[in-house]
């Protein structure tokens, strides 16, 4: 693989849920570094489309090859490649039974065989990061929403990955909590991760995308810079999407 | 306390009491200080029979908690393999598993006793101890074997994504992930089929099985004392149950330590 290869490669992929068509003949590229933020009106088929990236969602057809391997390959192994791509949700799902510090210790110490000091020193800066190392041995539970998602994305970088997906990390969140997530994923662009990010927030977009990516009944409707998308959308419905949304 | 607050009514334990509870005055404490006031004053009012009684059942109570702890150990292992194979997306396994819970739910405990029983003693020649043992987890393992699907199932599927997100395989995500978060859903019913299975351990003594029901029945025949002799078991497997289900609530207390703010 040279260096401009794309890390992502998702070719002519189709996904059926049942007879009901959720991806339909969907083709992204996405190089090392890159920001690609996906938009588009609910039901249009983004989550979808982020979870067949790490193989969460099976396709029917097409191929997906991530960081040079071919995630339907049964040579491959899919345990390997997903730790090659983080994942925040919606939702947080931070582990309930374990403390923020456990929390992010876990899969290096199974996975990587770190030793548990390593694993610990790791995690006490990435919580740095995140702005929250006082709350090292709370529970998830006792953790506003934004310190959750906060400590997600802390998690999630605590087995270095090569990518990060994130699938709306801040729709779940109050409106006063937007502000310190997204700042956390402002800065994790700026150091240069390849982040691909589902989400409705368009300053963001705006700010952080090198590639927008529109998507509308399972299928790339537009694909464009953030400034010529947002400026000069070619298409009706993305327009229509637009007019709605600004 | 939200949508974690599920919980599984399976069977007819003992009642689990509230630890929370910190009332002197509850049924638990009732009968409690009944019990094992009855327990004091019976034999010193009354030496014989009822000190006799008392000394003739201890072996007895040794049997029965043997029987029990084998067989609530054996019955867990198969519960969980019977939960995670009524999970299992393989038809097949998902098929045995549901099969073995239908048979053992449609025949009387009692009758399954004798029945693996008798058939084990074709096979091989197990002490009866043994086959006591194999035929309760049997049984009880097939009820374990619902309270871990239903425990299992109670966990968010998001936990599970989260895992496989990170790298874990599925097993992984059972063992670190799932099952650790289910046992807190999974305890309150384990501990009521313990109780239950602890107390269904007297259908033993049909089976040569010295437990305290068959030392109190020997004394009865030696001695006539029928009913002294039963109100002393009774009194014994009171006494049993009602520190088991305070034990039990406290355990379960303790495991939900993470869902407190
Ligand atoms: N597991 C599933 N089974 C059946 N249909 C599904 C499943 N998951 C998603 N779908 C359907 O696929 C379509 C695309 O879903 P998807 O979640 O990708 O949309 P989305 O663009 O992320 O929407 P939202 O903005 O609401 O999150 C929807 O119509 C949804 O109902
Ligand atoms: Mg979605």
């Amino acid at each position: 693989m040279n260096a401009a290869d794309p890390i992502i490669k998702i070719r002519h992929i189709n996904k059926y849920f049942g007879s009901f068509k959720a991806l339909d003949d969907v083709s992204l590229d996405v190089a090392v570094g890159e920001k690609v933020v996906v938009l588009g009106p609910s039901g249009s088929g983004k989550s979808t489309l982020l979870r067949t990236i790490n193989r969460l969602e099976t396709i029917s057809s097409g191929s997906i090859i991530v960081d040079g391997h071919d995630l339907y390959d049964p040579d491959e192994d899919i345990n390997r490649i997903r730790m090659e791509l983080g994942m925040v949700f919606q939702n947080f799902n931070l582990f309930r039974h374990k403390t923020v510090l456990e929390n992010l210790t876990l899969a290096p110490i199974k996975l990587k065989k770190m030793d548990r000091g390593m694993a610990e020193e790791m995690a006490y800066e990435l919580l740095d990061k995140v702005g929250i190392r006082d709350r090292a041995n709370h529970y998830p539970i006792q953790l506003s929403g934004g310190q959750q998602q906060r400590v997600a994305i802390a998690r999630a970088l605590a087995m270095e990955p090569k990518i990060m997906l994130f699938d709306e990390p801040t729709s779940a969140l109050d409106p006063e909590m937007i502000g310190e997530v997204l700042e956390v994923m402002i800065t994790l662009a700026r150091e240069g991760m390849t982040m691909v990010v589902v989400t409705h927030e368009m300053g963001f977009a705006r700010e952080v995308a090198d590639q927008v990516v529109f998507m509308d009944g399972g299928a790339i409707v537009e694909e464009a810079s953030p400034d010529s998308f947002f400026d000069h959308p070619v298409h009706a419905r993305t327009r229509l999407f637009l007019d709605q949304i600004l | 306390m939200s949508d974690q607050e599920k919980k599984i009514e399976i069977g007819d334990g003992a009642a689990i009491p509230d630890p929370e509870d910190k009332g002197l005055i509850s049924a638990w404490w009732i009968a409690l200080v009944g019990t094992v006031s009855l327990l004091i004053i019976l034999p010193l009012l009354k030496p014989d029979p009822y000190a006799r009684i008392l000394s003739f059942v201890p072996d007895g109570i040794l049997v029965t908690f043997k029987v029990t702890i084998a067989s609530i150990s054996l019955a867990l292992v198969i519960g969980l393999l019977t939960g995670l194979g009524r999970l299992s997306k393989n038809r097949f396994i998902n098929l045995i598993a549901s099969l073995y819970v239908e048979i053992v739910r449609g025949v009387p405990l009692l009758v399954q006793l004798f029945y693996i029983y008798f058939a084990l003693g074709r096979i091989v020649r197990v002490p009866d101890i043994v086959a006591a043992v194999i035929a309760m987890a049997f049984c009880y393992g097939a009820y374990m074997g619902e309270v871990f699907r239903a425990g299992i199932k109670s966990i968010d599927h998001g936990q599970t994504e989260a895992s496989l997100s990170l790298g874990f395989n599925r097993r992984q995500t059972m063992a670190y992930v799932v099952l650790p978060q289910a046992w807190r859903t999974i305890l309150p019913p384990v501990g009521n089929e313990f109780i239950a299975l602890l107390k269904d351990t007297s259908l033993v003594s049909i089976l040569a099985v010295a437990d305290i029901l068959r030392r109190g029945r020997e004394y009865a025949s030696e001695s006539f004392n029928y009913f002294e002799t039963y109100t002393m078991i009774a009194l014994i497997y009171l006494l049993i149950t009602l520190v088991l289900s305070r034990l039990i609530a406290n355990m379960e207390h303790r495991l939900s330590h993470y869902e407190r703010r």
